[in-house]
């Protein structure tokens, strides 16, 4: 985001989100039906950032502002509509501005399709189709996929949401307990999709980092930039996923994530597949009215060119974690959380290994202003030590510092 | 005739429904089918228990400012009403006994409970856990309490008494209650 696209993108962001406001004054008092809702949002930042050139930037640090992008800047803005076709089936779409480099200034997050019969016994049903999140962030809970307890994301669900969309179909069947005097729930889920094969690719790239800046479906991500939704090697992924849910106060997630890729596979414009599988896990506790605990686990690893530049393939494994309190008392929470993540190259095959290995931590503090208005504070520490900095004369390890002080303005329109 | 249920802290229990039954030999009241309103308000069912006799017809409004999708699966009444808001579905009849489970399509953390019973006499306790039956004629009568936060075993929470002027039962569970939803207030959740 050069320093003078930014006004820019914030008057354009903002002229569109408040006409739709205006609209939304009208509208919102006669509430028909909700058959169709659109959702809206825009964040305006003014933030502060110490440390490296941000990779969005064409940088090597890990956050996604820097000492040359700070000040004023467009958060994000975006469109949520939601049409209820049928009783039973349901479009949403997510339609994204960041106002930085992407290839659309304006961008499709999520489009998809979901089927939601009534349930006729004590297993319920769903499926989707389309392109979407997988469910496995346990923080990034709000419409859009924002992140309700902080702006930033852990480093974990940071990249989930950079490098990954399914695009495909996920059918998920739960036992609703409620009938058989069991006040929670359990369910199975299970993915199909393509378009997936380069996710890896960033991640071995750069390691791991620290953005609210997810992928857009068709845009690019950072600079050189990077697109990740390309069908390789014409080899469907899947996920499978159990969730389990205890008094609507305690949530259990597992997935496993194997996209299948053929490491050997590269498409005639230059991209390649990247063999990618991780398991993850987490709990969001929440046990009264004002506590929630989360921790969220992420192991992997990903493998790249069969045959190797050296005959060996590149190879890389990682893991993050994160685990985060949060006290809510009437319209304020305060968040804080602890990162860790690792990349590890057993091959090391070219020149400084991108291992990365580092910790962070956020501190946020969050006050609702009426239904329409949000403040958001936040401060994030990055501490990491990253072998390729050598190559630009910069010291291994690094420390990287971000404040931001977001407002939000957040509506809906229902029709 | 008074009913009286208090946990084993000896504080009272709501929402618990007590019917009264007739035994042989009592004389019993016609039926008399009534109506009745199971609301929607703040993404919850009100009341969460609801007691009906069989045959009632109950109205399912939805006062919140999004729709819902109720549905049940219990044997004792399958129904569902398609999307909504406000008052647009006719009352459901609910013609046999048994309990009915009522959810939401669209709100997982909405559950509600719809007593079905041919009892002639039935209410459910306040939150000091009494419920008084009045009316009722002179002689015997089961009388039987059901909640779907008591986990006692049935068999301790049926008993008959005997009605002479204005007696009094009390039930004393033994078993520790069974944790109560208070789903937290959400704001824009969409959960991914």
């Amino acid at each position: 985001m050069g320093p003078a696209r930014c006004p820019e993108a914030l008057r354009a962001a903002s002229a569109v989100l408040l006409l739709i406001a205006t609209f939304a004054f009208g509208s919102s008092a006669s509430r028909a039906d909700d058959r169709f809702t659109l959702d809206g949002d825009l964040d305006i930042r003014w933030v502060h950032a110490t440390g490296d050139l941000s990779f969005l930037n064409g940088g090597l640090g890990i956050l996604r502002f820097d000492p040359d992008h700070e000040g004023l800047e467009l958060g994000r803005a975006f469109l949520a509509p939601n049409w209820r076709i049928s009783d039973l089936i349901t479009l949403h779409a997510v339609v994204d501005t960041y106002g930085d480099h992407n290839r659309n200034p304006v961008d499709l997050s999520e489009f998809y399709f979901a089927v939601h019969p009534f349930p006729s016994g004590a297993v319920r049903w769903r499926a989707r189709v389309g392109a979407f999140y997988m469910p496995v962030s346990l923080e990034n809970r709000g419409i859009g996929w924002t992140d309700v307890y902080s702006i930033t994301p852990s480093a974990l669900n940071t990249w989930l949401g950079e490098e990954f969309r399914t695009i495909g179909a996920e059918v998920e069947g739960r036992w609703l307990g409620a009938s058989s005097g069991y006040l929670g729930d359990f369910a199975i889920i299970g993915a199909v999709y393509g378009w997936n094969e380069p996710a890896g690719s960033l991640l071995a790239d750069r390691g791991f980092a620290m953005t609210d800046r997810p992928s857009t479906l068709f845009g690019y991500l950072g600079s050189p930039p990077l697109d990740f939704y390309h069908e390789v090697d014409r080899r469907p992924g899947y996920y499978a996923g159990l969730s389990w849910r205890h008094h609507d106060r305690l949530e259990i997630r597992a997935l496993r994530y194997d996209n299948r890729a053929d490491p050997g596979a590269q498409t005639e414009s230059g991209f390649y597949a990247w063999h990618t599988r991780f398991s993850s896990a987490g709990a969001r506790l929440e046990p009264g009215e004002h506590w929630t605990f989360i921790a969220q686990y992420l192991d992997g690893d990903t493998v790249n060119d069969d045959e190797g530049y050296w005959g060996t393939p590149f190879l890389m494994s990682f893991r993050a974690a994160f685990a985060l309190a949060s006290f809510e008392w009437g319209p304020e929470r305060l968040t804080a959380r602890y990162d860790t993540f690792r990349t590890h190259q057993p091959s090391g095959v070219y020149g400084p290994p991108s291992n990365d290995d580092g910790h962070a931590w956020t501190f946020a503090w969050t006050r609702e202003l009426g239904d329409h208005w949000q403040f958001v504070a936040e401060w994030l520490r990055i501490v990491s030590g990253f072998p390729p900095r050598v190559e630009l004369a910069e010291p291994v390890f690094q420390a990287q510092t971000e404040i931001q002080l977001a407002v939000r303005y957040r509506f809906q329109l229902a029709w | 005739m008074t009913i009286n249920v208090v946990d084993h802290d000896g504080h009272g229990v709501a929402e618990v429904v007590a019917t009264a039954t007739p035994s042989a030999g009592t004389p019993a009241p016609a039926a008399d089918p009534k109506s009745s309103v199971m609301d929607q308000r703040n993404l919850a069912f009100l009341p969460r228990v609801l007691v009906v006799g069989v045959g009632t017809r109950v109205d399912f409004p939805n006062n919140d400012t999004v729709s819902h999708q109720v549905y049940s699966f219990s044997p004792a009444k399958r129904f569902q009403l398609p999307l909504y808001k406000g008052e647009i579905h006719p009352p459901v009849t609910f013609d046999q006994a048994g309990l009915v489970v009522l959810g939401c399509n669209i709100h997982d953390s909405m559950v509600g409970y719809i007593y079905v019973t041919p009892a002639p006499y039935f209410g459910t306790t306040t939150a000091a856990g009494r419920l008084t039956l009045t009316r009722i004629p002179k002689g015997d009568y089961q009388v039987t309490i059901w909640s779907p936060f008591i986990a006692d075993a049935p068999g301790s929470l049926s008993r008959t008494v005997h009605v002479e002027g204005d007696e009094s039962t009390s039930f004393a569970l033994a078993a520790a209650l069974r944790a109560r939803p208070e789903p937290r207030p959400r704001r824009r959740d969409w959960d991914y």
